[in-house]
């Protein structure tokens, strides 16, 4: 009958994850719109000889759960810095297909298109990247994702959205890929503010008494493990001596 | 321990951070500075629990998995070509670019170097250089008996002679400008290179479609702004100390751990 430990043990075993995770979200307290998540965990029922009433419950982490709440708005003056307000994401051309971002900390490559940080261009609401005229001094870029130098309009961005944003998996740089069955949607409502960054929504505060929790809670999985351990090791004893 | 190698990479980016802000606060008074930021993106994902694997026999799945980020890289440190206040400094070859624009300047090596601090002097031989004593391109000398010089917006440098009524054109300064001004690669002392990043030079005169004026007696300051940057700075110590204690927290753990029975 280890049972015990095991239970503790599970538990254990998920606060470490959940520290990763905690660890992760502090790492990227700076990141532009980058999305705190948080761990999802479920109790994981299994039957003992007794049968269901006397059921034994450990702990499993099943998801993470990403926190969709806007971060607060940066003002950069840097014109290629775009932000979203309201739901909704830029797309970027990749190798490995299409791919989705809040963070608009836009530059220009060498020929000219709006890329990522990682070189990757961004893509208008046709599809294509968009290229600014050489000879163009100023780049505005109005609410509705019109892009205009001086000559005139030259692309327009096209926030999209999905039904079900948590099915996003994440990939690094920021950016999101979706899943097959995902449809990208114009997003509805959704405001690109020129001259703006999205900064990350990770809130130090909260994620400092997520990790006091986690470490007092790991120590009493662990002082639960050491109770039981003398538990046994009293019966044992007593055990023994009555022979 | 993951935990432990994701908020050191928490803290090397913080570092890096206040780093460029550093930078930035120590060239506030430098003139034609472009203040420049450090911009991070998180890093790559693991897996633990794919989205969409199946939950049950039935064909449930997961509705969004388990994916661990492994903590925060630099993406890069950009400058801002944001335009630099102007101060008057009622020199004579002071020089301001209002707009978009680089000077181009001669280095030692013999290729060309821009800038966009254009406090000129003259050399022993009149030629206007700068404080390095680097020939501003193309070269442009000023007669020893001059008694004035003038820089209109052109870029057109006139000079008045002892004993002439009418000033006379002496030179035409010419400024490059480049597609992306934040590929270019900073030497030091001002002075910045072309790349293959930044693009092709495009060399014309000042007030031309796609440049700005020049402005005589004036220099550009920084664009550093101080208050911005202190407020950088207490976010990215703040961030720092954070991610100090998740390593502090992942040590209690496994102290925790090595101390049990």
């Amino acid at each position: 009958m280890e049972s015990t430990n095991y239970i503790a043990l599970s538990r254990q075993a998920s606060l470490r994850r959940e520290l990763d995770l905690v660890a992760n979200n502090m790492a990227n307290l700076n990141t532009p719109a980058y999305q705190g998540e948080s761990m999802m965990f479920v109790e994981y029922l299994e039957d003992t000889q007794r049968g269901k009433t006397g059921e034994m419950s450990f702990v499993q982490d099943i998801s993470t759960v990403r926190d969709l709440k806007e971060g607060p708005m940066k003002r950069t003056e840097n014109p290629l810095d775009l932000a979203i307000s309201g739901r909704g994401y830029f797309t970027i051309e990749t190798d490995d297909g299409p791919r989705y971002t809040r963070n608009g900390a836009f530059q220009l490559n060498e020929e000219g298109q709006i890329v990522n940080k990682a070189n990757q261009p961004v893509l208008d609401g046709n599809g294509n990247p968009i290229e600014v005229p050489d000879d163009a001094q100023s780049i505005e870029i109005s609410e509705d994702g019109t892009i205009a130098t001086e000559v005139g309009q030259i692309a327009q961005l096209e926030p999209v959205t999905f039904e079900n944003e948590q099915l996003l998996m994440k990939r690094a740089n920021g950016l999101f890929e979706a899943r097959e069955e995902q449809v990208a949607e114009p997003a509805e409502g959704a405001r690109i503010m020129q001259g703006t960054l999205e900064s990350s929504n990770v809130e130090g505060v909260v994620e400092m008494t997520r990790l006091i929790n986690l470490t007092r809670s790991y120590s009493s999985a662990n002082k639960f493990s050491e109770s039981e351990h003398e538990r046994i090791l009293r019966a044992v004893r007593t055990l023994v001596s009555s022979q | 321990m993951r935990s432990l190698s994701i908020a050191a990479t928490g803290m090397l980016a913080q570092q890096m951070n206040v780093e460029v802000i550093s930078n930035n606060i120590a060239n506030m008074n430098t003139s034609g500075y472009k203040r420049q930021r450090a911009e991070f993106n998180d890093l790559l994902y693991q897996d633990m629990r794919r989205v969409g694997a199946n939950s049950s026999e039935e064909g449930t799945i997961v509705p969004s998995g388990i994916q661990l980020g492994l903590g925060v890289k630099p993406a890069a440190i950009y400058r801002i070509n944001e335009q630099g206040s102007i101060q008057m400094t009622d020199n004579p070859l002071d020089m301001a670019m209002n707009g978009k624009g680089m000077f181009m300047v001669e280095m030692p090596n013999g290729e060309t170097g821009y800038t966009r601090a254009g406090s000129f002097q003259l050399s022993p031989d009149g030629d206007l250089v700068t404080p390095d004593g680097y020939p501003v391109q193309p070269g442009i000398t000023i007669p020893v008996d001059a008694v004035g010089v003038t820089v209109n917006a052109n870029g057109e440098v006139w000079v008045d002679l002892d004993g002439q009524v009418d000033p006379q054109l002496v030179g035409q300064i010419e400024v490059a400008r480049f597609p992306n001004e934040a590929g270019l690669q900073a030497l030091g002392d001002n002075l910045f290179a072309e790349t293959r990043a930044s693009g092709q030079a495009t060399v014309g005169v000042p007030g031309q479609a796609g440049f700005g004026s020049v402005l005589q007696g004036a220099v550009e300051s920084s664009n550093v702004d101080m208050v911005k940057e202190i407020t950088n700075m207490v976010a990215a110590q703040r961030a720092y100390e954070m991610n100090s204690k998740v390593i502090s927290t992942s040590d209690e753990m496994m102290r925790n751990v090595s101390q049990m029975r």
